[in-house]
């Protein structure tokens, strides 16, 4: 990417420059409130929502996070146990690539059923869909190593747990994070949606009040919560990428 | 035969560990008594699904209209215009910004909005799938169009090719595996936000079977309703995956 185009794209000058259009567009072609709410508008309704806006956005980030967390832990053990048993792989795989492709928030009211209007059902709604990303990129990665080197490593009489360690995690590391950055949107929206079956705090709860009594600036406020926080937690993981797993491995 | 063999290999460990699932879940649902509201064997959720084929069938016409009528039309936006800002770099340094912000919000909450703007009906649900497939084309879709190094590039414009002749030669060959990817995660993203429309607000369609079950305490039919939409959205990947193959013969 271009410097110009790099700087066009900080997290800093990406919202103002939003802010700037919506500012400059809504005036210019006299765009209606029920469409896009000047920014005035909306920025007066989260100060009027704030203590419910900060309260809803520390309950879904901590349903998002906590899941999220579990998730990728049981999604990186299964991925590896899936690398190093064949038989394994062979079986339950490609059930899993399957699974990925399902609706699973159409399983939100059955894990409702399960386990309440509790934070726990949200937790696992948002765990289960982090869990499928995870595996499968950490079973890609660790399947990518370069025999070669696995070979160099256990002549000089590495044992299986110091290669694992020094060069197959390492090696796998790069793709496992995307899988990780693709768990982490998932869990969000998981979130999200989770609350619509049901709570009382959250920022999916709000959006929903929001629709049913069609208060448009109010959706506004709250999408450019989910927004924040999509990019919050975004951001974060990109910067752990960066700081700690920042070789790319052939 | 060699190849025959070869997909028994593959199928049969599959097809056994599908077996072994299936009726593990049946034989625990039971012995323990399991009560069908908290968990309903594989054989009740199959007699559910033949019993109230009608309504499934019906809501399965709806749903899937929806995401194959979003899923063409976003298709065709996000190439488009990764297209014009690949053409247009000033346009394309303004526009970016804008993109990464609306893709850093979950497309689901998106949906009371578009409710909101569009009704009930199937025009919501199909702008909200065109929408959540147009932004992962078009972000992936940019990334192929710009691979080519500047070096092939200038080549052919050393041999007096124009900006469509690079972008017909090089450029969109090369976004053609970018597009597919795009493709994949658009499919799956639509399916999801068409189907949580439906349950937020909509007048037939999967999403709201699911929903009144779920509000009626049927859970035979919620599970009923989920397995048909897991079913077809497998079938919509495995119909992608088969397009693929015979598209992009060259990798």
């Amino acid at each position: 990417m271009t410097m110009r185009g790099r700087i066009l794209t900080s997290p800093p000058v990406t919202v103002l420059l939003v802010a700037l259009a919506w500012l400059a567009v809504v005036p210019l072609f006299n765009i209606e409130p029920r469409y896009l709410p000047p920014l005035g508008d909306v920025y007066a309704e989260a100060v009027k929502l704030w203590p419910d806006l900060l309260a809803g956005f520390w309950r879904t980030f901590l349903e998002t996070f906590i899941g999220f967390i579990a998730g990728a832990l049981i999604g990186i053990g299964f991925g590896t146990a899936f690398a190093y048993v064949r038989l394994l792989e062979r079986a339950f795989f490609p059930i899993f690539v399957a699974l990925q492709s399902v609706p699973v928030i159409a399983f939100g009211a059955i894990v409702v059923i399960w386990f309440g209007n509790t934070i726990l059902a949200k937790v696992v709604i948002a765990l289960y869909l982090a869990f499928f990303p995870v595996a499968v990129n950490t079973l890609r990665g660790l399947s990518g190593v370069n025999p070669g080197r696995a070979a160099l490593l256990s002549s000089f009489g590495a044992s299986n747990w110091q290669s694992f360690l020094m060069l197959a995690l390492p090696s796998a590391a790069p793709v496992i994070m995307t899988g990780l950055k693709l768990g982490i949107s998932l869990s969000l929206a998981g979130a999200i949606v989770g609350e619509w079956f049901g709570d009382t705090v959250g920022l999916g709860v709000l959006l929903l009040q929001a629709l049913y009594f069609e208060q448009v600036t109010r959706v506004w406020v709250l999408i450019i919560a989910c927004g924040l926080l999509g990019a919050l937690l975004y951001g974060a993981l990109s910067l752990i990428e960066r700081r700690y797993v920042w070789w790319q491995f052939d | 035969m060699a190849i025959r063999l070869n997909g028994l290999r593959t199928a049969l460990p599959v097809g056994l560990a599908l077996a072994g699932l299936l009726l593990a879940w049946e034989a625990a649902v039971r012995l323990f008594g399991v009560p069908a509201f908290v968990l309903p064997g594989p054989s009740g959720i199959l007699v559910t699904i033949a019993e109230k084929s009608n309504i499934l069938s019906a809501g399965l016409l709806v749903t899937l209209t929806e995401v194959a009528g979003g899923f063409a039309i976003g298709t065709f936006i996000g190439v488009a215009l990764a297209i014009v800002l690949v053409l247009v770099p000033p346009l394309e340094l303004m526009a970016i910004p804008l993109v990464i912000a609306i893709n850093s919000v979950p497309s689901v909450a998106f949906v009371p909005l578009v409710l909101l703007w569009f009704g009930l009906g199937m025009a919501s649900k199909i702008a909200l799938a065109a929408f959540a497939v147009a932004i992962v084309v078009l972000l992936n879709t940019l990334q192929g169009l710009k691979r080519p190094e500047s070096e092939a590039i200038n080549l052919l414009r050393s041999f007096g090719a124009s900006r469509f002749g690079i972008l017909f030669r090089l450029r969109l060959p090369a976004a053609m595996p970018f597009l597919v990817t795009g493709l994949r995660v658009g499919l799956a993203r639509s399916t999801i936000v068409v189907i949580v429309a439906e349950m937020m607000g909509g007048y037939g369609g999967l999403g709201q079977v699911i929903y009144q079950a779920t509000a009626m305490m049927d859970s035979l039919t919620v599970w009923a309703g989920v397995v048909v939409a897991s079913m077809a959205s497998l079938g919509l990947y495995g119909l992608l995956v088969a397009l693929d193959r015979k598209l992009v013969w060259w990798r």
